[in-house]
């Protein structure tokens, strides 16, 4: 048994026509996932150089939906694309070339990176929308944006190194052989046009089977996707009262909101007065950074309304802190101009009926295009700081 | 040419931005996990599921009939594909008891249904294509 050279694959279907055309789709879900990810990171952010938009309120939703959905649908063409280069595994490398040797090695080390990031990326992310963490140290979102960085670098880098093939390949007709490997000659059932239509097909495919976690009208066509849109006032719940260790707290008869400015407290109110100050509805969506999305009608007070009660402007960041005690969201920074938002809510009906525990009871933050683990719930402070 | 080798450039400063936010965001035991994930979804797809098609592939050709292969190939795609992205809701691995709104689907009958699906209409593919044809449909001209 010897090592498989590149003259080993014979299908005529493993051709640069075929790696580049899907190629262009694959690096256009790529593009997507990349720019919507830019999106939500800077959503994320504690403070933003440039203001992040309330509106439009669904904008959030938009963008993450995309971006799962986009990344859904580049497995089929990564998992083609692969096949369609892959004798080029195999080729020899002459180690006397000298010079050349370097330019091999830079580029063949450059294509294991783009490699290597991009199923990575596939992988996490779609282990991420499932809430699957199998790995024990790294964390998720560090790792998926650094690498989101690597995987584009590479992808630019391979594009520049390849231009003058794909530049060739896409202006011909796609069952053009002249850069096709000497041995890639056997016909294959399908077709190379095939090929291309089916990946493609196959990636949409993909997309259908899992967007319905954030496109109500493919609900019931989505048979993978990661949520069926059910839970408590119609609508799904991503970390619950029990996991978040707030069953107590949350239904203490003694609960009481705090005002606090620079760490005075200058105000309080209990769930009665807050029932007591006008009460807004707004519909507005709940879109999860895992890509799930949800709208829904939210009853309760203008965030800057209740500050006003307590005789605070709106003009400053403010802390919203819940009752839960750990974790990276446990308090939360509201911009001013989400502050100042009449659409921005500490909500305390959902969809008409009280807001369950899991959803936040006693109240919890609803803003319009604002990522839903910024969604704070179990309200327990609001922080302004001077 | 400048304007190709601008974007080479670009790519590799991207690279190398995302690489110094990996490097400085992490402690040593964090960058050595992240490595050993990036490694095995290498070994994973270029061994393993590379040599399971390569295998697929010569299997289809020796066993099938001319007329039957290009709806297997379109089918063997669609389906794996679609096998693959469920992985992470067929084994319910992120299933927590305290949240039921969380992977709520009949997943697993799901697959099956798809499964039966597909190759049902590799059968009927198949059948209607040697009906109409003799032999292996002609491939494009070399």
């Amino acid at each position: 048994m010897r090592i498989p050279g590149p003259e080993d694959f014979g299908s005529r279907l493993r051709s640069p026509a075929v790696a580049a055309r899907i190629g262009v789709w694959l690096g256009a879900t790529f593009g997507i996932c990349f720019l919507t990810g830019l999106i939500s990171h800077y959503a994320q952010l504690p403070s933003h150089p440039l203001p992040f938009p309330t509106s439009p309120s669904w904008g959030y939703r938009l963008t993450q939906g995309l971006h799962v959905t986009s990344g859904t649908a580049a497995v089929p063409l990564l998992l083609v694309k692969l096949w369609s280069v892959y004798p080029r595994l195999f080729e020899r490398v002459d180690v006397r070339a000298g010079r050349r040797l370097l330019l091999t090695g830079l580029e063949r080390g450059s294509i294991a990176v783009l490699v290597a990031s991009a199923i990575f990326q596939l992988v996490t992310g779609a282990m991420n929308a499932a809430q699957w963490y199998p790995w024990s140290s790294f964390s998720f979102r560090t790792v998926h944006y650094a690498l989101a960085w690597v995987a584009i670098g590479a992808l630019l880098l391979h594009i520049a190194v390849k231009l003058p093939v794909i530049r060739d390949v896409l202006t011909q007709d796609i069952d053009e052989t002249a850069h096709d490997r000497p041995t890639a000659v056997e016909p294959a059932s399908l077709s190379r046009r095939g090929l291309v239509r089916t990946a493609v097909a196959a990636g949409g495919v993909a997309a259908l089977a899992t967007a319905g976690s954030t496109v109500p009208l493919l609900r019931r066509v989505s048979v993978f996707g990661v949520r069926s849109g059910d839970g408590p006032g119609g609508v799904p719940v991503n970390k619950s009262a029990f996991a978040a260790g707030v069953e107590t707290s949350a239904t203490s008869p003694d609960y009481l909101l705090r005002i606090v400015v620079d760490g005075q407290e200058v105000g309080t109110f209990t769930l009665a007065d807050l029932r007591a100050l006008p009460q807004r509805t707004e519909q507005l969506p709940i879109a999860c950074v895992e890509g799930w999305s949800a709208s829904a009608s939210w009853g309760g007070v203008r965030v800057r309304e209740v500050l006003a009660a307590a005789g605070v402007g709106s003009d400053r960041d403010v802390g919203v802190v819940s009752l839960q005690e750990a974790g990276p969201f446990r308090r939360t920074i509201l911009p001013p101009n989400f502050v100042r938002d009449d659409r921005t809510l500490l909500a305390l009906d959902l969809n008409g009926e009280p807001l369950d525990l899991d959803h936040g009871y006693p109240c919890r933050l609803i803003a319009p295009n604002r990522p839903g683990v910024l969604q704070t719930k179990w309200v327990t402070a609001l922080e302004v700081t001077t | 040419m400048t304007g190709r080798f601008a974007l080479g450039a670009l790519g590799a400063l991207v690279m190398g931005y995302g690489a110094v936010l990996a490097l400085t965001r992490q402690d040593l035991g964090q960058l050595a996990e992240v490595t050993v994930w990036l490694a095995v979804g290498v070994l994973v797809h270029d061994g393993l599921l590379s040599a399971g098609l390569l295998v697929a592939g010569y299997a289809g050709r020796r066993l099938l009939p001319a007329a039957w292969r290009a709806p297997a190939a379109v089918a063997l795609v669609v389906w794996g594909t679609l096998t693959v992205v469920a992985i992470p809701v067929l084994g319910r691995f992120g299933a927590r008891a305290d949240n039921p709104t969380l992977l709520d689907r009949p997943y697993l009958a799901s697959w099956l249904v798809l499964l039966c699906v597909t190759v049902a209409a590799v059968v009927v593919a198949g059948t209607i294509r040697s009906r109409t044809t003799d032999g292996p449909p002609a491939g494009p001209v070399e």
